[in-house]
């Protein structure tokens, strides 16, 4: 290395410590004053743009940071209640859909479980609570079949329904009159343990449930005349 | 929970230990107190939040300046640096009101610092307050290392000249 090039580096690196750098060094008096020189430079520049540091400055960040985190947590926990929120509704809707897609049979003989008792009721309701419960139902009923021992407007599943027993000699029949879906198709079914039969029928569905088929044709028969003449006069009415 | 509180110690050493040389290479950056702290700050929490990416504690400054360099760039994108145009205004007026004054050959190598065109200031403050080599100043400043010799080379003949300059006025106004 000559003095140009140790002059260079000097300009470069004065902190440079590399062999042949440091050997011309050694060996020029000259260079070694400017790199004297050169050392008094880089301290008083190092100690210019030495700045005052803010006080607190580290402490200061950590707050900051802490700060971050717990906004962030409290992010996270509200995001966590609405994602619970979120999956309840979901689990919800799951439910319902559920409980949406059981069959009509499964449901009719869920509800009549449920109702248990009023399969035991024998004494005849009277034909004006049956007017009444289809009524509200938005039905007009003229002609009520006869031997109803239990009428009451329940809900089964998804279905708006006139529930009631007709006992006969062999064993009670729940009928259930699902009054706005006519979807269904005209079946007889096992469910449970339980003889059934489906029937479209006006603008609602009737299914019967009993120990006993044998007497289906003849509820559904009673049932198909009064339920056409109220849909008649309801036609009628419009 | 123990990783936490270790990714916690390791953030608080780094604050602790760098956040002065950040602290001093951002306002030399951008030529302000109050911006500095703010771009240390912003730094800081953005290597929080990256810290699992630093795997080399020894790199940990190199990282610190590059996340910060970047937050800088994003800040010069939104605002017109103060360091423009730096010749049309009275450095010593400018100061900033937070800084104490600086006395002597110290004052005067600080207005000259701030009047060096940033592309010789950067790599001499990476090389004089970060403690870089030329190799890695030119990883960082995406430029070949002999290009950083050269401007650093040069930052300091103009630093050079400049105080020449400055002290020679200085020297005429005592003897006016």
């Amino acid at each position: 290395m000559n003095c140009l090039e140790f002059r260079r580096q000097l300009n470069i690196d004065p902190q440079c410590s590399e062999a042949d750098f440091v050997r011309h060094r050694q060996e020029c008096p000259r260079c070694a004053d400017a790199l004297e020189r050169a050392g008094a430079f880089e301290a008083s520049m190092r100690q210019a743009l030495a700045v005052p540091l803010p006080s607190q400055l580290a402490e200061s960040i950590l707050l900051a940071q802490a700060t971050q985190q717990q906004h962030q947590r409290q992010r996270y926990q509200r995001g966590g209640a609405l994602l619970a929120m979120a999956a309840a509704v979901v689990l919800a809707f799951g439910i319902g859909m559920r409980v949406q897609a059981e069959p009509l049979q499964v449901l009719a003989v869920d509800h009549m479980n449920h109702e248990a008792e009023a399969l035991g009721m024998t004494k005849p309701v009277s034909d004006s609570d049956v007017r009444k419960a289809f009524a509200e139902r938005g039905i007009v009923l003229n002609k009520v079949p006869a031997d109803i021992s239990f009428v009451y407007c329940c809900p089964v599943g998804r279905y708006k329904s006139v529930h009631m027993v007709m006992p006969q000699n062999d064993g009670p029949v729940t009928v259930l009159y699902l009054t706005d879906d006519n979807r269904e198709a005209h079946k007889d079914f096992t469910q449970s343990g339980w003889s059934g039969r489906s029937v479209p029928m006006a603008h609602g569905t009737l299914v019967m449930l009993g120990h006993d088929a044998s007497h289906f044709d003849q509820i559904e028969n009673v049932w198909r005349t009064a339920l056409q003449s109220a849909a008649a006069a309801s036609n009628a009415r419009i | 929970m123990s990783a936490v509180s270790s990714k916690q110690r390791q953030f608080d050493a780094l604050v602790r230990s760098l956040s002065g040389d950040l602290f001093r290479y951002g306002y030399w950056l951008c030529g302000d107190h109050a911006l500095a702290h703010d771009l240390v700050q912003e730094t800081f929490l953005r290597a929080w939040r990256a810290l699992d990416d630093l795997r080399d504690t020894a790199a940990a400054k190199a990282w610190l300046i590059t996340i910060l360099r970047r937050e800088h760039a994003r800040l010069y994108e939104r605002k017109t640096p103060q360091f423009a145009d730096v010749d049309d205004i009275d450095i010593a007026d400018e100061r900033d009101a937070h800084m104490p004054e600086f006395a002597g050959e110290e004052n005067l190598i600080h207005n000259a610092m701030r009047k060096l065109d940033p592309k010789y200031r950067e790599p001499l403050l990476m090389q004089v307050l970060g403690g870089f080599s030329c190799e890695e100043i030119a990883r960082e400043l995406k430029i070949t290392p002999a290009a950083v010799m050269t401007q650093v080379f040069r930052a300091r003949q103009k630093l050079k000249a400049m105080l020449d300059g400055s002290t020679q006025e200085a020297a005429i106004h005592e003897l006016s």
